[in-house]
């Protein structure tokens, strides 16, 4: 268990959410990861990080309304709440303070 | 109309057992369905199926659940969800009581006459006695050229005990003695006991409970012999007492200490109540005070216990050396004696066929009942499943999945049988002692309902009440959304359910028949049975045995004891005759011989005193009865019955004729010697009147009787014939004989009883067949009720416009009660034929000679069918006949 900290499908997913504009759901946010990831990702992997970032309260999830082209079948939306975008951006930070690092010279 | 697209079949097949949520199920297979359309699209048809599969196994790898917060599912959030189905399927019934009970009582009636059947024949047949792997534990038969026997000597048992390598020998002998708790106790009941060597209880497997088996060391036990008593015995005749090891009880002459108490379900052979060991059988019996153990010189039969590894045949081989060198055979002349082992006789093992038998009638009966149990719940819920197809309309439009639906659907009918299991097993419990009287179970068998029944009753409600729940479901399977919502007029030409509702009916038609073609076949068997003409006048004939057992003080007591009996019984006034006789009439044992021939016979084999014709009052037709020097040099003469001479002789008189070899005759042993001969065949001295003295369904007339000689008399038994209008014989008759001998054991039997009670048996078939078909009849007749209150309130709007259009009550009258007669026809017509097929192969030989094609049966039960099915259809079709058109059809 990865705790209440980000992996990395995770947190692709999350941005993913994010990116899309949040309510929006598992169909479009595997196509998302999918091109931006370049390799092939199964609808159900991104179902259990989609889970696994609501259980870790990264995402809130709502159901939609009954949309005509689903055949009349409700969709479960995403958002990403205020706790799930500090610690990615948190993360980022992270991740740039190393970079910056290396590019000085390895001291951070 | 456009075209929807679909996920391709087989996802959908896969995507069904897979671990999603069924509350995501639905959004899943959006998802899917809408990644495969864009997908196909985008990269054409084959990369969207490969990416399709690999999306559904994926939802194998990562089983998270979508979009819960928390834990999953518990547990608690399932049973709660069935609480809800309970509490939904409470409301509905309180709404209709009459539907509810109908269906209870047909279902506990149903489960309850299952579980006495199923107990019964758990019983008697699956069971067993107790023997541990019965199949290494065969009996060792003796066999030579001429004969296969169970019996043995006992010293020859002894030879083969001592010689065997390859098998434990033992040996048992079932006899009956009185059993009392004190000496004093005067007319104790005569129980079975069973006189085993002392490797009997390690052989068979047997356990106890309380105290020990018996063992080898009983043999050489002096003083008290040691006694093993039954559960049954320690349950109902010793009340449960726990302080029962040591206690001692009175066996026939003796007292004896109860050692030990065999384990619940051990009975063997044929029930014993008590084990002692073969060495007490002296003291049992014996006349002689402090009779020294030792095995008395009788024939007892022989069984084994195969050592590990050892094949069945490798011990035949060895016993069969072991039993050519027994001393004493060489001298008689007999061919060399051989070894047989069976593991299906011996023990009190019933022959296979009988065993079978039994089995296929009971479960023949058992499934029947549960057919049309589980057919009755089934139309049942069907018409009330009908009349809720709006319910369930409204349910799935609602958003209920349709196993949402089928799963309030078995779980209300499992609730139906839950409770109807319960009255059942009530039901049962209070039947089974009521059918082990009339089928007269011996004191022996434990008949009440152990583990093995309570599972059957288990499995029998989870499967009647999951499939009586699935049969409205499967009716109700491809019902769309709209057409219950939009109200009754919608709601026509449904073929399919029609047919399956025809079916439940059929099938119950069918075995309502079927069972009470067998009662009414059974019950003229009966009539039958009564005017059987048995060839002699059992009114005022007596049995009397006098336990006097095989006792070892030599047959001279014995001898003497007959002699004064016989003088003194034919003083008492109101004694007309007095024999003595092998075998009684209709009494506890019989020997039999079965011809050699096709189709075989059964020729009942006697030995008897030359006053036995005379006082059954059968004419000696010709020659004459035996001699007294007959008598006492067991010459090899016999009588035949009339229709034995007349089979075989063809009207041809067979005096001074040999037996043929057709019939078998059993070993005898040589006189004053032990060892066993082979039978010389007899030559006819006389032919006598034909008389039915065994089994009576049988009705078999032939029979050979031959000298009862003095060393056989310690077997025999007194016939005694009372003249009319005499009274108090029978207090008579045993005070005279306790006076010869104050410790006989007199039991006196009438032989008209007897003869009763074997005329009884198809009464007891018919009462049980018949009960079952009345029940079976009922259960129909409310199926048949409530399926047709259903239909025909289905059909009022048709009826309204029939009658609009000008057709009088009476056509629709008719319409109808044809419409929900047809089915019970067809049935009745499938019912009457296998009615004939059982008849000829299960029971024919219960019949008495009634014919299983009998018309009067046949016409009786349909007869009786169509009347009760047209009652139970006449009230709803003519509340539905009598429709008020204008209302019907302005309330639609």
């Amino acid at each position: 268990m990865k705790g209440e900290r980000l992996g990395e499908f995770e947190e692709f997913t999350l941005l993913a959410v994010r990116a899309l504009g949040d309510h929006t759901y598992a169909v479009p946010v595997q196509q998302y990861v999918e091109k931006v990831t370049a390799r092939p990702t199964s609808i159900g992997s991104i179902y259990a990080a989609l889970a696994r970032l609501e259980q870790k309260g990264f995402l809130r999830s709502t159901m939609s309304e009954a949309v005509a082209q689903r055949g009349g079948k409700s969709k479960r939306v995403y958002t990403v709440t205020p706790s799930g975008l500090r610690t990615a951006r948190d993360l980022h930070r992270v991740r740039e303070r190393i970079w910056n690092a290396i590019t000085e010279g390895g001291r951070p | 109309v456009t075209h929807q697209p679909r996920l391709p079949l087989p996802a959908r097949w896969l995507l069904w057992p897979s671990p999603v949520p069924r509350e995501s199920r639905a959004e899943v297979h959006a998802d899917l369905l809408e990644l495969f359309v864009q997908r196909r699209r985008d990269r054409g048809a084959v990369h969207a199926h490969w990416r399709l599969y690999r999306d559904v196994a994926s939802l194998w790898l990562h089983p998270q659940p979508m979009g819960r917060t928390g834990a999953p599912r518990s547990t608690l959030a399932v049973l709660h969800d069935v609480r809800g189905d309970l509490k939904y399927a409470v409301r509905l019934f309180a709404r209709q009581p009459a539907i509810l009970l109908l269906t209870i009582v047909g279902l506990s009636l149903g489960l309850g006459i299952a579980t006495a059947a199923f107990s019964m024949m758990n019983a008697a047949v699956l069971r067993g006695e107790g023997v541990v792997d019965p199949d290494r534990a065969p009996a060792i038969l003796r066999s030579t050229d001429r004969s296969v026997a169970t019996a043995w000597v006992s010293d020859e048992f002894l030879h083969l005990r001592e010689g065997s390598t390859r098998m434990q020998v033992e040996a048992v002998l079932m006899e009956g003695a009185r059993v009392g708790m004190a000496a004093s106790e005067v007319d104790a009941p005569v129980r079975d006991v069973a006189f085993v060597s002392g490797g009997f209880f390690s052989a068979t497997g047997g356990r106890v409970i309380a105290g020990r088996p018996l063992q080898h060391a009983d043999e050489q036990q002096t003083g008290l012999p040691p006694v093993v008593v039954s559960y049954v015995f320690w349950t109902s005749t010793l009340h449960r007492d726990p302080n029962v090891v040591g206690r001692t009880i009175r066996i026939g002459r003796t007292d004896a200490t109860i050692v030990g108490v065999a384990e619940r379900g051990f009975s063997v052979p044929n029930n014993r109540l008590l084990w002692m060991p073969l060495t007490a059988h002296h003291a049992v019996y014996s006349t002689e005070h402090s009779a020294p153990p030792i095995i008395p010189r009788v024939l007892v039969e022989v069984f084994g216990r195969l050592l590990p590894n050892v094949s069945l045949a490798e011990a035949e081989a060895q016993l069969s050396g072991v039993a050519a060198a027994l001393p004493g055979v060489a001298t008689t002349g007999e061919s060399a004696v051989r070894v047989k082992l069976d593991p299906h006789t011996g023990l009190g093992r019933m022959s296979s066929s009988d065993a079978l038998g039994i089995t296929v009638f009971v479960f023949a009966v058992i499934g029947l009942v549960l057919l049309l149990a589980g057919a009755n719940v089934a139309t049942v819920l069907i018409s009330t499943a009908i009349t809720r197809e709006r319910e369930m309309g409204v349910r799935a439009a609602l958003g209920a999945s349709r196993w949402r639906i089928v799963r309030q659907l078995v779980t209300e009918s499992l609730a139906l049988g839950t409770i109807a299991a319960t009255i059942g097993l009530a039901f049962a419990h209070w039947a089974i002692p009521v059918i082990a009287t009339m089928i007269e179970a011996p004191a022996g068998v434990d008949l009440a309902p152990d583990l093995t029944v309570y599972v059957f009753l288990g499995i029998v409600t989870l499967v009647s009440g999951v499939g009586a729940g699935l049969a409205p479901a499967w009716h109700g399977r491809g019902a769309d959304l709209l057409t219950p919502l939009k109200g009754e007029g919608a709601r026509q030409n449904r073929v399919a359910p029609q047919r399956l509702r025809s079916l439940l009916v059929i099938t119950q038609a069918a075995v309502s028949v079927l069972l009470i073609v067998l009662a009414t076949l059974f019950v003229r068997a009966a009539l039958r049975a009564a005017t059987v003409d048995a060839g002699f006048d059992a009114t005022g004939l007596y049995a009397v045995s006098v336990g006097l057992g095989s006792s070892g003080d030599g047959s001279v007591g014995i001898r003497n004891f007959w002699a004064r009996a016989i003088s003194e019984l034919q003083d008492v006034p109101g004694v007309a005759a007095v024999t003595l006789t092998e075998f009684t009439p209709f009494g506890d044992g019989f020997k039999h011989s079965i011809t050699r021939e096709t189709p075989a016979r059964v020729v009942y084999l006697n030995r008897t005193r030359a006053e036995y014709f005379e006082t059954l009052g059968l004419r000696v037709l010709d020659g004459r009865t035996f001699t007294r020097g007959e008598i006492v040099t067991k010459a090899p003469v016999a009588l035949v019955s009339q229709s034995l001479a007349r089979t075989y002789w063809h009207g041809q008189s067979p005096l001074g004729q040999i037996l043929p070899q057709e019939i078998p005759l059993p070993p005898t042993t040589a006189p004053g010697k032990t060892s066993v001969i082979p039978a010389p065949r007899p030559v006819i001295i006389g032919v006598v009147a034909d008389a039915i003295t065994a089994r009576l369904h049988e009705r078999s007339a032939f029979a050979v009787y031959e000298p009862l000689d003095p060393a056989s008399e310690i077997f025999a038994r007194l016939i005694i014939r009372v003249a009319p209008g005499t009274t108090g014989i029978v207090q008579q008759v045993s005070q005279r004989l306790r006076a010869i001998d104050p410790q006989a054991n007199v039991t006196i039997g009438s032989v008209a009883a007897k003869l009763e009670q074997e005329a009884a048996r198809p009464r007891m078939l018919a009462t049980l067949t018949g009960f079952v078909g009345l029940i079976a009849i009922v259960l129909c007749v409310i199926g048949l009720y409530g399926l047709t209150a259903s239909v025909v309130g289905q059909r009022a709007r048709e009826m309204g416009v029939r009658v609009a259009l000008g057709a009088e009550p009476r056509d629709l009258l008719r319409l109808l009660m044809w419409d929900s007669l047809r089915p019970v026809v067809i049935g009745l017509a499938i019912g009457a034929g296998a009615a004939l097929l059982a008849g000829r192969v299960v029971v024919a030989a219960m019949f008495f000679g009634v014919s299983p094609q009998d018309p009067m049966a046949f016409v009786g039960a349909a007869a009786i069918l169509i009347a009760s099915a047209t009652l139970a259809v006449l009230v709803p079709t003519r509340r539905a006949a009598s429709v008020d058109a204008a209302f019907v059809l302005r309330r639609t």
